[in-house]
């Protein structure tokens, strides 16, 4: 089946299109993060400008016509409200339009799914970590299983709320990233809680230093201790599980240090790690095709009059197919 | 010296020292960490569960005894008997939810308050692994471990725990209180404990 997956959550408008799990396009825009980092309003207004440009370059990058398109996916949550209208919207005008199935995606499961096609694996442990979400999670019966989460916000909302603190530009975690290269350890407040864990005491703490230490030295410790604690629990729930696959997903997974640390922890406890491209842990519409595909197939669909978005629709509501 | 069990920080040793049955609980390194954090996060968590339980100690509560403290090893008296969570039998939930309110009444949290972490020894209970705990006087932590037990029992049983936590535990009302607002919490609401 030709599905086209539309995802607009956050800062990114993807589109992608699957045939038979095969990615045939991954195409996207993003909204440029300002000083006043994700305003919703303005970045529905940036998606709705840029929907039929990105349609359009995937159609032809696929080789299609829109008129071959034999279904339809979107991010139905968790996400900016706006944001997710303008998917949901598009969504439904094609499909319309085309008079074919809507199938409606939860943001975190779609990450899941691509990563574990790309991976190979089986029943990973997987740490989702992204701007809003960061969660530890295992497949339990036809849902995922939150195991540990954090107690206030994302990992990657963190990392991108201190580089604007502190004037970094781009304002994002690889720029902090770069930084690192350079810092020495500084110490900051390191909260876990068993399998769960927050952030607000670092952010808080690392912003306060803002002029009285080193940029590189804040960046190096506010990632070094970030990433080691979500590497502990991340490892306490492997122990707990006895899981011998590990995979993490979601915009932070790209992060190089990130992913070392976490294949030292599994290796040491003779897991196998993985994750998949920079192209699919960034938000993007191919993963949302390609669940789209896998719920359509198996009549998962969603009459268009019945499709809705949901800010928080959580992962662990989302049926895995 | 004999390893015993491998959790996720540290590994528990068995040892006989004079003839007395000696538990060595050993915090691991993790490569995956820089070294001085690594270094400061297994000193201090050491530090603070030996004063845990020395505290627990001198408040009457069963739980191991502190023997000694290396950098990042303590010498532990060894609790003979079953883990709950591993016994079959009708436990008497309201001694479980007394040793909780004892704690709690010292102004510490245990941080992983599970069956796993109760031992049956004859009639009495003994709460054991203060690896996660903390002195505090946050109600929003006591009702975490409070909240964290009654996910894992039926309710029944929570029901008698409750009545032993209410009889000792001097801030048992506040706690309680704020367990309900802390299960109301959206982030919550379809969130299952392992």
């Amino acid at each position: 089946m030709l599905v086209l997956g539309i995802e607009s959550s956050a800062h990114t408008f993807g589109v992608g299109i699957v045939e038979r799990g095969r990615i045939l396009a991954n195409e996207k825009s993003m909204y440029k993060i300002t000083d006043k980092g994700l305003v919703p309003s303005k970045v529905a207004e940036t998606h709705i400008a840029n929907a039929a440009d990105v349609i359009s370059r995937a159609l032809s990058k696929a080789g299609l016509k829109i008129g071959d398109i034999e279904g339809i996916g979107y991010t139905k949550g968790p996400g900016m409200g706006p944001c997710l209208q303008v998917g949901e919207i598009t969504a439904k005008a094609i499909a319309n339009r085309l008079g074919c199935n809507i199938a409606q995606v939860n943001h975190g499961a779609a990450h899941i799914a691509i990563t574990k096609a790309m991976t190979k694996m089986q029943d990973p442990l997987v740490l989702y970590v992204s701007g809003g979400n960061s969660q530890i999670l295992r497949l339990a019966g036809s849902t995922y299983k939150v195991l540990g989460e954090t107690f206030d916000m994302g990992v990657g909302n963190m990392i991108d709320s201190f580089a604007r603190e502190i004037g970094l530009n781009p304002a994002w975690g690889s720029t902090v990233a770069k930084y690192a290269q350079q810092g020495r350890y500084i110490k900051l407040p390191y909260t876990v809680k068993g399998m769960d864990f927050a952030f607000t005491g670092l952010l808080t703490s690392a912003i306060k230093l803002k002029g009285g230490a080193k940029v590189e030295d804040l960046c190096y410790s506010i990632q070094e201790t970030a990433f080691a604690m979500l590497c502990e629990a991340t490892e306490r729930a492997l122990l707990l599980t006895g899981s011998d696959e590990l995979c993490v997903c979601g915009g932070v997974a790209q992060s190089t240090r990130l992913q070392e640390m976490l294949g030292i922890m599994a290796k040491s406890h003779g897991a196998r790690f993985g994750c998949a491209a920079n192209e699919f842990n960034a938000d993007n519409g191919a993963m949302i095709a390609y669940v789209a595909e896998r719920m359509l197939v198996k009549g998962l669909g969603t009459p268009l009059a019945k499709c809705t978005i949901e800010q928080r629709y959580r992962i662990d509501r989302a049926v895995v197919v | 010296m004999r390893l015993i069990d491998e959790g996720a920080e540290a590994k528990i040793f068995e040892a006989k020292v004079l003839g007395m049955q000696v538990i060595i609980k050993e915090r691991q390194a993790k490569r995956y960490r820089i070294g001085q954090l690594d270094t400061e996060l297994r000193e201090t968590r050491t530090r603070r569960e030996a004063k845990v339980l020395s505290a627990l100690g001198k408040l009457g509560v069963n739980s191991p005894k502190l023997l000694g403290v290396g950098r990042f090893t303590l010498y532990i008296s060894a609790v003979k008997g079953k883990m709950l969570s591993k016994y079959s039998g009708r436990a008497n939930f309201s001694k479980i939810g007394e040793q909780l309110g004892m704690i709690h009444n010292g102004d510490v949290v245990h941080g992983d308050f599970t069956p796993a972490n109760i031992m049956k020894s004859g009639k009495d209970y003994y709460v054991i692994d203060f690896g996660l705990a903390e002195f505090t006087r946050s109600v929003e932590d006591k009702a975490t471990d409070v909240l964290l037990m009654k996910r894992s029992v039926d309710a029944a049983s929570y029901k008698r725990f409750i009545k032993g936590y209410t009889s000792k535990g001097a801030v048992a009302k506040e706690v309680l209180k704020r367990l309900s607002e802390i299960e109301k919490r959206g982030r919550y609401q379809t969130r299952t404990v392992a």
